[in-house]
């Protein structure tokens, strides 16, 4: 009997839709960092799309498209991009095409919006990932003191929506589940210190992923809405 | 009827936040996602709010659309497909008792498949799924058209969770074997 490996048995249940909340997720962050996994989605979405002729329409609520049209107006971004982040903004596009060392470009975008201004202080090393959906929409940044496990989250280009919260997650394999590091819907640089419970070396290997959450943060302690961006942790030289 | 190639220009348009466009889009689409959606979800309610937030990333992703990728139905029912799902595995299951509504839903019953899929590639689907044992066949389409998990397909076809899981993997894995063939 043919088996499906790892990856491609993830990426079939994932577009099956059979994996449980926190599955989902959990794929949801891997996606945008492991290009395999996102070609074997996109593989099996495309054998299994004949599938969709089975769902008969019905027609939507009149009405409808007016809310739509309302919320995409009512969306504002968090916080007030300054200078600093438009040139983020296009330091990214240009590395867009590259997408060369994701470490590089996390470092650099450190340096770039001048994160030791809002980094914990201290003379250890520090850790920095970029949250984002694609290469060209760095979403938020997250700096960690790895000694005193204080984390700087500074939104970059979020857009708050009305009635939602965004919540912070740790992935890492050892951790199993998704473990919340809390809401973040602040529109300045937020210090936390919810990663004092984590080790050094599971800090050091974690993806951190970004889900959008009914207002105040997931009431199952698991994440419950779309995966909205996600990086991993890198060190940065200081 | 808006063609592919129509929605696919409108869409273009629609990522540089042409709104008339927008609206064609949703004139075009709306029913057959309103229908992906209510199906998984059973609910009004969670259906309406879901569509909501589907269009409102159609709208800040339609420039991500690759006409060479998937076709823009395709592209656009994928993402009502996850957000749907993503919402169905945060929800408690409705009864019936509290949302009559439910009854209107189309019912889970088998299709002909080889009458309903489309095309080369839905002719090629219909005909490796009948290659499956009857029951893996339905817990195939019942999970991908009515959103059930692995614990409620389990307990639909009374068996555990695991043994759900095996059964899938090893259809899809079959799938996979017969569509590459």
């Amino acid at each position: 009997m043919t088996e499906l490996d790892d990856i491609n048995g993830m990426a079939a249940e994932y577009v099956l839709g059979t994996l449980n909340a926190a599955e989902r997720a959990h794929v949801a962050a891997r996606r945008l960092r492991e290009p395999a996994l996102e070609a074997a989605i996109v593989e099996w979405e495309k054998l299994l799309a004949p599938l969709n002729e089975l769902f008969a329409g019905v027609a939507p609520p009149a009405g409808l498209y007016q809310q739509i049209i309302q919320r995409l107006s009512g969306t504002r971004a968090a916080g007030r991009p300054g200078a600093d982040v438009i040139d983020v903004t296009r330091r990214m596009k240009r590395w867009r095409a590259g997408a060369l060392a994701a470490s590089a470009m996390a470092a650099s975008l450190a340096i770039a919006i001048g994160v030791d201004k809002f980094a914990p202080r201290g003379p250890s090393k520090n850790l920095v990932a970029v949250l984002q959906k694609d290469a060209a929409s760095p979403a938020f940044l997250v700096t960690v003191n790895i000694e005193q496990k204080l984390m700087t989250v500074r939104p970059v280009s979020a857009k708050h929506e009305v009635g939602k919260s965004y919540e912070l997650w740790i992935i890492q394999d050892s951790l199993g589940a998704p473990k919340s590091l809390g809401v973040i819907d602040d529109s300045g640089p937020m210090l936390r210190s919810t990663l004092a419970s984590y080790k050094p070396d599971v800090i050091e290997s974690a993806t951190l992923a970004v889900s959008l959450e009914p207002e105040g943060g997931s009431k199952t302690g698991a994440p419950t809405g779309p995966v909205v961006f996600a990086g991993k942790m890198i060190e940065t030289s200081k | 009827m808006t063609t592919p190639p129509e929605i696919t220009q409108l869409l273009s348009r629609v990522a540089q936040r042409d709104r008339d466009a927008f609206k064609l889009v949703y004139g075009a689409t709306s029913s057959k996602l309103y229908g992906i959606v209510l199906r998984i979800l059973h609910r009004r309610d969670l259906a309406d709010e879901v569509l909501q937030e589907v269009y409102v990333k159609i709208w800040e992703r339609a420039g991500d659309f690759d006409s060479a990728r998937a076709s823009p139905i395709t592209w656009m029912a994928t993402i009502a497909r996850n957000r749907a799902l993503d919402e169905a595995r945060r929800k408690r299951p409705a009864s019936i008792e509290e949302h009559p509504e439910l009854l209107n839903v189309p019912s889970a019953d088998e299709p002909a498949l080889d009458l309903v899929l489309k095309g080369e590639d839905g002719r090629k689907l219909a005909s490796c799924l009948s290659r499956l044992e009857p029951e893996r066949r339905q817990i195939v389409v019942l999970a991908y058209c009515d959103g059930l998990s692995r614990d409620e397909l389990g307990a639909k076809f009374g068996q555990p969770a695991n043994t759900i899981k095996t059964w899938l993997r090893r259809s899809l894995a079959q799938l996979k074997t017969c569509l590459s063939s």
